[in-house]
């Protein structure tokens, strides 16, 4: 997204530049090279929001990743929960500066919820500890299921208060 | 979001940059396309850049929120597409200036300079200092060639730019191609005074059988240049 936006900004320079000063060099800058730059910058920003709100509003897609790899990290915006379909993960906080596996979750257990029922950004890193499958469940359809079966938000709650309870008592 | 609010105002501070346009130009020769035009792309340009630098410094550059997936779309994809559309016009308006042909033309710079000179007789002089040409006058008298031409006109000018910068060209410049009857008349084909003084030579030019460059070559040049 950074890069996008500093594509952007070179592209405004281009056209500032070609106001100022007309010449065969910034003509060709502003007139070619520019549009280019704001072409890559614009489909990177549009494909990155297709893909968050295909996130927000999917139905179980799969997601694998390779031992090591970050599933989400600490401060991200929370856009989906996740249900381990084979494999295990390592859910990391930062502590004075280091960083502390404070739970390991396998196949069968989910995470990410937290975020979706609290609308505050991930509250740790999620790190595939193992080869990693996952189910991801989009925001808007994770609380649709948790309002239309009461008997799984209980269960979600359950385990949102049993993990909270495990921290403080960290 | 206060920020946002004075935006556009920012923007207005960026127009004496776009000023540049034509300064020598009076009021009553202002181009309004140049004019306007570059004053409201300097300001849709403040305003593009304004909003990018804000989501960099609010979000740190990320999508965190409607307001900052608005700004990011807004700073990132509108207003440069905006840009880059609205800027096509004022890149083939200013595509015309002589200034801009010189700024590529490196070579021609003396020629530019006797087209400017009071005391230059050539037809170049004439018709810049009568104003018989009011402006563009190197697109004026040189553009008869349409698209493929101009194609045809940059594959051309690249040889010129290896020859400029290789130092391999050679003085004086001659024109490639036979000079066109068609760009001295499309202007002087109805006017009485030419038709007066070109009487006996009017049916040749039209069909093609006489260039205006047989007389105006060498005897009556269309540029002065040292030797």
């Amino acid at each position: 997204m950074i890069g996008a936006q500093v594509l952007s900004l070179l592209a405004y320079a281009m056209g500032l530049q070609f106001l100022r000063h007309t010449t065969g060099g910034t003509l060709f800058l502003f007139s070619t090279v520019a549009p280019m730059l704001v072409m890559i910058g614009a489909f990177s920003v549009i494909g990155v929001i297709i893909f968050k709100l295909r996130r927000r509003h999917s139905l179980f897609d799969f997601e694998t990743y390779t031992p090591g790899q970050i599933v989400f990290r600490e401060g991200d915006e929370g856009d989906s929960a996740y249900f381990i379909h084979s494999g295990e993960v390592e859910v990391i906080r930062q502590e004075d500066g280091d960083e502390k596996v404070i739970a390991k979750l396998a196949k069968g257990e989910y995470f990410g919820e937290m975020a979706l029922l609290s609308n505050r950004p991930r509250n740790a890193t999620v790190r595939a500890a193992s080869n990693l499958r996952l189910a991801v469940l989009g925001k808007k359809n994770f609380l649709n299921m948790l309002s239309a079966m009461p008997s799984a938000e209980e269960d979600i709650l359950k385990t949102m208060k049993d993990r909270t309870m495990k921290r403080a008592a960290r | 979001m206060g920020f946002l609010r004075v935006l556009p105002l920012c923007g207005w501070a960026l127009v004496p940059l776009a000023a540049g346009a034509r300064p020598e130009a009076a009021k009553f020769q202002m181009d309004p396309v140049d004019h306007y035009g570059s004053r409201f792309l300097a300001v849709v340009i403040a305003i593009g850049i304004g909003l990018v630098v804000y989501n960099l410094l609010r979000y740190r550059g990320n999508l965190v929120g409607p307001t900052s997936w608005g700004v990011m779309i807004l700073g990132v994809v509108i207003i440069p597409a905006l840009t880059s559309g609205f800027g096509t016009i004022l890149v083939f308006e200013r595509a015309e200036r002589v200034e801009f042909c010189a700024s590529c033309h490196l070579t021609m710079k003396s020629y530019v300079q006797d087209m400017k000179d009071p005391k230059s007789n050539s037809l170049a002089a004439v018709h810049f200092n009568n104003r018989y040409i009011p402006d563009d006058q190197c697109y004026v008298c040189h553009t008869s060639y349409g698209l493929f031409g101009t194609v045809q006109a940059k594959r051309e000018g690249l040889i010129d730019v290896y020859k400029y910068y290789t130092r391999t060209f050679h003085l004086p410049l001659k024109l490639r191609h036979p000079y066109p009857n068609g760009d001295c008349l499309k202007c002087h084909e109805g006017a009485v005074k030419w038709l007066s003084s070109h009487e006996d030579y009017k049916e040749a030019l039209f069909a093609g059988d006489m260039t205006c460059m047989q007389c105006h070559g060498n005897e009556h040049p269309a540029h002065n240049i040292p030797q």
